[in-house]
Formats: structure tokens, sequence, C-alpha cells
């Protein structure tokens, strides 16, 4: 299975609704009755999964925004976090 | 025929009775709620049994067959459960009920949550005798457009266990003042029987409190938690199928996780209410 898409770029499933509550966040799947927190890196990586950033380009993105991030680290968080969002179904 | 109406906006609920015991109980329920002439939306009965039934009281509720004949306190049991229930199921467009507790401390509103059983009512019972208004005790209104949460004027329901702890309180039941009933093992305090101003303005809150049905002994107090966990908590868990009747359970939902961005978290910790009292207190002043 491909959790990111054809041209290997994430695709967030549309429906899925993101809130910020306090300092984390809550991703809302209406459809499965089913809500998840996200810390603020995974929420900053679920706005970069639109099917036009591939994963290495999300985390140089994501390097250029957080200056101090560790661009190695980083990458291994994406590949984690991308594999927890395709394994509960939040990809298309 | 004692017959009371009283406005839980959208809901009128109308209690009757041809007892003057059951009377007064059904009057404890929600002393503190704002009687009304408005036609009823739903309508419960606490009746004896008539010629030719077994002897005790007689429940009837909305959409169920009558409860009874059975002892009062049974009967009264089934009534308290239905007229709960259908309130959290009696959503609008514009307003949920939700099964949770909580209290103004200052300006800022705590949202108390937990299983039934994990002291809501008692920590809600310990913030009024402390001076603070109450936003509810077991059903709490969520206005979905404003995204704010308001007062029901359900009588607190409070074990005697803690009235010990609650002095204030427990001199009212004891003095019978009006809005304190014992029934079935078991005190119906009105929040208006506590103090004439009860009621906390709607608003979004400052914080929400969970409650562990299994919390340890020991010193009491909070710790910070989760606010994404503590917002699942809500919309999941609390919410229930309270949405089903509403503008529609996405929508509230996401009316209720934004009414949540700027919150704080706490889970109680220990077994005195009245430590976690003080420490919500603490947490609200800082």
């Amino acid at each position: 299975m491909t959790a990111t898409g054809a041209t290997g770029r994430p695709v967030a499933r549309p429906d899925l609704v993101l809130r910020r509550v306090g300092s984390e966040w809550v991703l809302y799947d209406a459809a499965r009755e089913k809500a998840h927190v996200l810390n603020l890196t995974a929420a900053v990586i679920w706005t970069y999964c639109d099917g036009s950033f591939e994963r290495a380009s999300i985390a140089d993105a994501i390097v250029r925004e957080v200056p101090g991030l560790d661009a190695t680290r980083i990458k291994d968080d994406i590949d984690e976090v991308l594999r927890r969002f395709a394994d509960e179904g939040l990809l298309r | 025929m004692r017959v009371r109406r009283i406005a839980v906006a959208p809901q009128v609920l109308e209690f009757a009775s041809d007892d003057p015991f059951a009377a007064r109980a059904l009057d404890a329920l929600y002393h503190a709620a704002p009687a009304t002439a408005q036609a009823p939306t739903l309508r419960y009965g606490l009746r004896r049994s008539g010629p030719g039934e077994p002897g005790g009281y007689v429940a009837t509720s909305p959409a169920r067959a009558p409860f009874g004949p059975a002892a009062l306190g049974d009967a009264w049991a089934f009534l308290e459960w239905r007229a709960t229930e259908d309130l959290l199921g009696g959503a609008d467009r514009e307003n949920v009920f939700l099964h949770a507790g909580g209290a103004e401390l200052g300006t800022r509103l705590a949202l108390i949550v937990g299983d039934s059983g994990a002291g809501k009512s008692t920590l809600v019972a310990h913030l009024m005798q402390r001076g603070h208004r109450m936003l509810g005790d077991d059903v709490v209104r969520f206005a979905t457009a404003e995204g704010r949460f308001s007062a029901v004027g359900r009588s607190l329901k409070l074990d005697p266990k803690s009235l010990p702890g609650l002095p204030l309180i427990a001199g009212k039941c004891a003095a019978g003042v009006v809005g304190t009933l014992l029934a079935a093992g078991c005190y119906y305090v009105s929040p208006a029987a506590i103090r004439r101003s009860w009621q906390a303005p709607a608003a979004r809150p400052w914080a929400v409190v969970l409650l562990d049905a299994g919390r340890r002994g020991g010193p009491g107090g909070v710790e910070r938690a989760s606010a994404g966990e503590a917002a699942v908590y809500v919309t999941q868990k609390v919410l229930g199928d309270a949405a089903d009747g509403a503008a529609g359970r996405k929508d509230v939902t996401v009316s209720i996780l934004e009414s949540l961005a700027d919150v704080a978290a706490y889970r109680a910790i220990g077994s005195d209410p009245a430590a976690v009292a003080e420490a919500l207190e603490r947490e609200a002043a800082a």
C-alpha cells in the first residue's frame, strides 16, 4: 500500500479537521468518529500533506521554517509520523 | 396533582405527582431551574399505584413503558435516570447537553469530567462551598454557535459520606432547607440552597479537570495533563450520543474543539476533594 499517493507525495484526507487545543493539536476524523492528538511536529507535518511535497522536501521545508532542528532527525520523525498517519487511515 | 414545569432551554420539563412526598422529591431534582408556563417537551410523573395494582409507586416518562408499581426509591431512580438521559439526548440545532460538571473559579470556568462515581458532584460541592458559582453537576449545556458552556440548574447529587467534609451543605441538609432532600440514599442539594447567585455565566472553559474513578489516596491536588487528550475525552466520551439530535456530530465536535483552543488540562490526584478544590483555586489564581 502506498501511504503517500502515486507520486510519493503524502496526501491528507480532506474530510479531516485539525484544531489547536492548548499546546497540542487534535485531528478529528468524523467518518470514523475518532480523534487523534498530535504534537506540534506532527501537526506541522500534517499541513504539508497536500500532495505537493515529497518526504524530503517536507523535511527541507520544516528545517527552513524551524531553525535549530536536526535535519537527519526530522527526516526520521517524518517517516515515523507519516507511517502513523497511514496506519490510522488518515492519508488518501 | 402537583405539577411543576421548569425551563432547561431548549427543553421544558414537566414533573407531576399526586403524592406530597414524591412531589417534594421531584421539586428537589431541578429546584434551581426557573419555573415556566410554556408547554412541556418532556413529561414525567410519579404517582401512587391505583386500585387493582400492587402497592407502590409508578413512574412515567416519555417514550417508555411506565415503571412500577415499585418502591418509591426505585420508581424515583427510574425517573431520575430518564430525566437525565432524555436531557442528554435533547439537543436541538443550537444546544447540546454534556454529561459533565463545572464551576467558575474567579472568572475562570472549569469543566469537570469523569466517569459516573468519579466524584464530579462532590468536587463541584466543595467548590461551591468555597464560594464559587456552579456550571453544572451532572449536566451542562453547550451552545454550538457561540462555543460556550452554560449552567443547568440541576441539583447536586451527594453521597451522605461526602457531607462531613462539606459542613455548610451538611448544615443546610440537616436543617431541611428548601431545595435539599435526602432520597434513595443520597442528598439532592439545589445550588440555589447553597448560594443565591449560583449560576456561572456562559463562557469558554479555562480548564478541563479529569477525574479518574480509581484515584489513589494520599495528599490530594491536581497535576497538569494533556489538553489534547482532555479535548478528545470531552468530544468522544462526554459528548457521547448527545450530538445526534443537534446540528450534526461533526459540527458540534469541531465547535467544542474550538472552544477548548486555549484550555489547560488537569488531572485530579489523591482522594481528598477539598485538597483538589484548593489546588484548582491556586491554579486559577496563577
